[in-house]
């Protein structure tokens, strides 16, 4: 489980985010709703332990992870996965790209090794790298060089990246907004899918129909706080909250 | 023409600087010297980029500008520095190095250490932060992280490092200062002699 506590972020003076509290269970996709530039992005790079909050503490799965030492808290952020909103990939081969994240976890000697290997050109694929490209229907890309696919392509390559090396959690910043309806369908489907293999999944989106569509709670950011949180259900048929009554109905503007 | 008649003037003309061991001996240590200098000055400026580049500290902006200074600085005056600091009463005075190789490689390592420094700066700032912070969120350590940014910026890099060739090898003012032209001791003169 994934626990924020009082968590504050602010940029020199600028505060962004004041007292969030949210947890996040496996097995359960969680959305962040709010506007653009309400802070859901710094709430998800906070929560991948790319970030250090100014206040309150991040606990991932019992642990405080910025009490621990750097070596603990790499093992915590190894098993989170994130993709940002712009797909980010590397400057290599879409079997490279996605390979990172096993890579990294490997000795030295191991990558060493394999470096040399795929000099000599007999590198086999990872399995796990296949199984994340399938998710995403890419298998047929995989020498194919990152930079040399579509939006909406690539941003599936960040996705089985993120999922290569078998996260407990996932972390999607607008997984989905610059796509069309097909790619933003199999990234959809493929949240399901994390999601019943006991993944966490945290998507921040400003897409309310995408996060009636795939997710069990609802998270609303409004403001620099969370003004709700609950079953997403209930969250857009009853919202309790004043505020998060008039955003979903599209009266807050921000 | 036939070529034939051609081929005796010509091979004569080439082989003419080699025939005398002195121009070739020159052309030999002008290459070691700068490509040592500038290794070692690879080896030290990318680090110092990358810090400089991703981590924030006091004196960074004046660091900058030393540095930027660095680039445009005469290279006699840097041979005139090179040459008080390895000196009898110099600082390195005590290491012998006046007149010999090493002196001209540390020369020519202040002279190339700026412009590989700046010139990989702006192209590891130039990498896109995304892409930086993908490879920390999926999981790589520090290392994992720089070596992701040496790759992207692999191109500006490789251009701040020729440009510290460049500077190294055409730079003779400031290496004949230090490096001396006495032939009789050949292009300089052996360390400790």
């Amino acid at each position: 489980m994934i626990r924020l506590e009082d968590l504050s972020h602010a940029y020199g003076d600028e505060r962004v985010l004041a007292d969030v509290s949210l947890t996040v269970d496996p097995g359960e996709v969680v959305a962040i709703i709010g506007p653009s530039g309400v802070g859901k992005t710094t709430l998800l790079r906070i929560l991948a332990l790319n970030r250090r909050p100014t206040e309150g503490t991040v606990e991932l799965d019992g642990q405080r992870a910025w009490s621990v030492d750097e070596s603990r808290r790499l093992e915590l952020r190894r098993r989170v996965g994130m993709v940002f909103q712009r797909a980010s990939l590397f400057d290599a081969s879409v079997a490279r790209n996605v390979a990172y994240g096993l890579r990294v976890r490997r000795s030295w000697r191991t990558r060493l090794a394999d470096g040399v290997r795929s000099l000599v050109g007999s590198n086999d694929l990872p399995a796990a790298v296949e199984e994340a490209l399938d998710v995403v229907e890419l298998r047929d890309k995989v020498d194919q060089d990152a930079r040399s696919l579509s939006g909406g392509e690539a941003q599936r390559v960040s996705f089985a990246r993120a999922l290569a090396y078998d996260p407990a959690y996932l972390l999607l910043d607008e997984p989905t907004s610059d796509l069309d309806p097909r790619n933003t369908g199999l990234i959809e489907a493929a949240v399901g899918e994390a999601r019943d293999r006991g993944l966490g999944v945290v998507v921040a989106t400003h897409d309310m129909h995408q996060a009636e569509r795939i997710a069990d709670r609802a998270a609303v950011l409004l403001g620099d706080g969370l003004t709700e949180v609950g079953p997403t259900e209930r969250i857009f048929e009853d919202p309790t909250d004043e505020r998060t009554r008039k955003f979903i109905s599209g009266e807050l503007v921000y | 023409m036939p070529l034939d008649s051609l081929a005796y003037p010509l091979a004569v003309f080439l082989d003419l600087p080699f025939r005398e061991g002195y121009v070739s001996s020159i052309i030999y240590v002008s290459l070691y010297v700068s490509g040592i200098a500038v290794g070692l000055s690879t080896l030290f400026s990318i680090p110092v980029a990358l810090t400089m580049g991703f981590t924030d500290f006091p004196g960074k902006r004046i660091l900058k500008s030393v540095i930027n200074t660095g680039m445009g600085f005469p290279s006699v005056v840097v041979g005139l520095l090179v040459l008080f600091a390895v000196s009898n009463q110099g600082p390195l005075g005590t290491f012998d190095l006046i007149f010999t190789r090493e002196a001209m490689i540390i020369s020519q390592f202040a002279l190339a250490t700026p412009p590989i420094t700046a010139i990989s700066l702006a192209a590891v700032t130039g990498v896109d932060d995304d892409v930086r912070d993908a490879a920390h969120v999926l999981g790589g350590t520090s290392l994992d992280v720089a070596l992701v940014v040496v790759k992207e910026a692999r191109y500006g890099i490789a251009t701040a490092i020729l440009a510290g060739f460049g500077r190294a090898i055409s730079e003779v003012g400031s290496v004949l200062i230090v490096g001396a032209t006495s032939r009789r001791r050949g292009a300089s003169r052996r360390r400790g002699r």
